[in-house]
């Protein structure tokens, strides 16, 4: 696992040369956002179930079929596996948003996650729409555009500044939806 | 690789927890640090060769060790001080454990090389940093501490 530090490091490494001048302007503006980051992390941290629970219902809501006989969220076992999986899902891309690198998310939640998929019988196209969900609930949360209430009331106080870190969370679904398809 | 950060995620994976408080607690810490350790690592970046020449030619002026072995010995310190360099941007000691400290012992008893060498080779460049002319005090704090870290992984 690789963090936005540790990321410099191992590509110095392979050069075998030392990380100077050059190499560090980007790790000093990531330290400067680093509020921006944390307060980001929280906000996810701090809305688990309203991003992970709700995204796997409305994924069910529009496909009703599903907790029908027959269908892949049918019996509660299955609805409770997939909440499950939304929810370890969500907690990866909090960890690679934390990291400022997706290599957690990439080593130890992508890695054969579509292949297990696929050996269960899970719907791709249904899990690759809960974790559109995710991402665009996660995007309002931190951007502070979401209709419930502030995640970021008595923090910062403002959304505005999130949109880099809220474009960089998006990324992190991206991945796992790219992976998954 | 093993940071300040990853040791965190790390940490809270195993428990199956999302970040909670206390993690981003310690996050937070190390990103208030972060700066000293980049310019201590800067400093260090840009004078590495100076540095290295310097606590060569301590280490080498009384006669004790056979000058042969000269230019391997500064590679050598060379490496352990951009190993030092990745330490202080990763805000962990996480580098040198894993690419300098691993299997060192083993290697240095089977080749006979003296480790007293080094030892006194870090020694002279830890006394040798100077407030502030090459550096804050706190970049050098950060600096001093690593070197410690390492000596005492040789000693």
């Amino acid at each position: 696992m690789l963090d936005a530090f540790s990321r410099a490091v191992v590509g110095a490494d392979a050069k075998g040369a030392c990380l100077g001048s050059a190499d560090l302007a980007s790790l000093r503006q990531h330290v400067a956002d680093a509020n921006i980051r944390i307060d980001a992390t929280n906000a996810i941290a701090q809305h688990i179930s309203c991003i992970a629970a709700d995204a796997v219902s409305g994924m069910v809501c529009e496909n009703t079929g599903m907790t029908q006989p027959g269908g892949n969220c049918y019996p509660t076992r299955r609805m409770a596996a997939c909440l499950r999986d939304g929810e370890i899902i969500l907690r990866y891309v909090s960890y690679a948003l934390l990291a400022g690198d997706a290599s957690v998310l990439d080593d130890r939640c992508l890695n054969g996650l579509k292949e297990t998929y696929d050996a269960l019988g899970v719907p791709i196209k249904n899990a690759v729409r809960a974790v559109e969900i995710m991402k665009a609930a996660t995007v309002a949360i931190i951007t502070n555009t979401n209709s419930g209430p502030s995640a970021f009331q008595g923090i910062s106080g403002k959304g505005s500044d999130c949109q880099g870190i809220a474009a960089e969370a998006a990324s992190y679904f991206d991945r796992v939806i790219s992976s998954l398809s | 690789m093993k940071s300040a950060v990853t040791t965190v995620i790390t940490a809270a994976d195993a428990a199956g927890r999302f970040p909670d408080i206390s993690d981003l607690k310690a996050v937070k810490v190390s990103f208030d640090r972060a700066a000293a350790r980049m310019e201590a690592a800067e400093k260090l970046a840009s004078g590495i060769d100076n540095v290295t020449a310097d606590a060569l030619k301590a280490v080498y002026s009384d006669g004790k060790y056979d000058l042969a072995t000269r230019d391997k010995c500064a590679r050598d310190i060379n490496h352990y001080l951009r190993l030092i360099n990745y330490c202080l941007i990763a805000g962990s000691t996480g580098p040198l454990d894993e690419w300098g400290i691993a299997g060192v012992r083993e290697v240095f008893r089977t080749l006979g090389i003296p480790t007293s060498a080094y030892i006194e080779a870090f020694s002279y460049i830890r006394e040798r940093v100077c407030v502030p002319r090459d550096m804050d005090q706190q970049a050098a704090n950060e600096f001093k501490d690593l070197l410690n870290y390492l000596i005492n992984a040789l000693s």
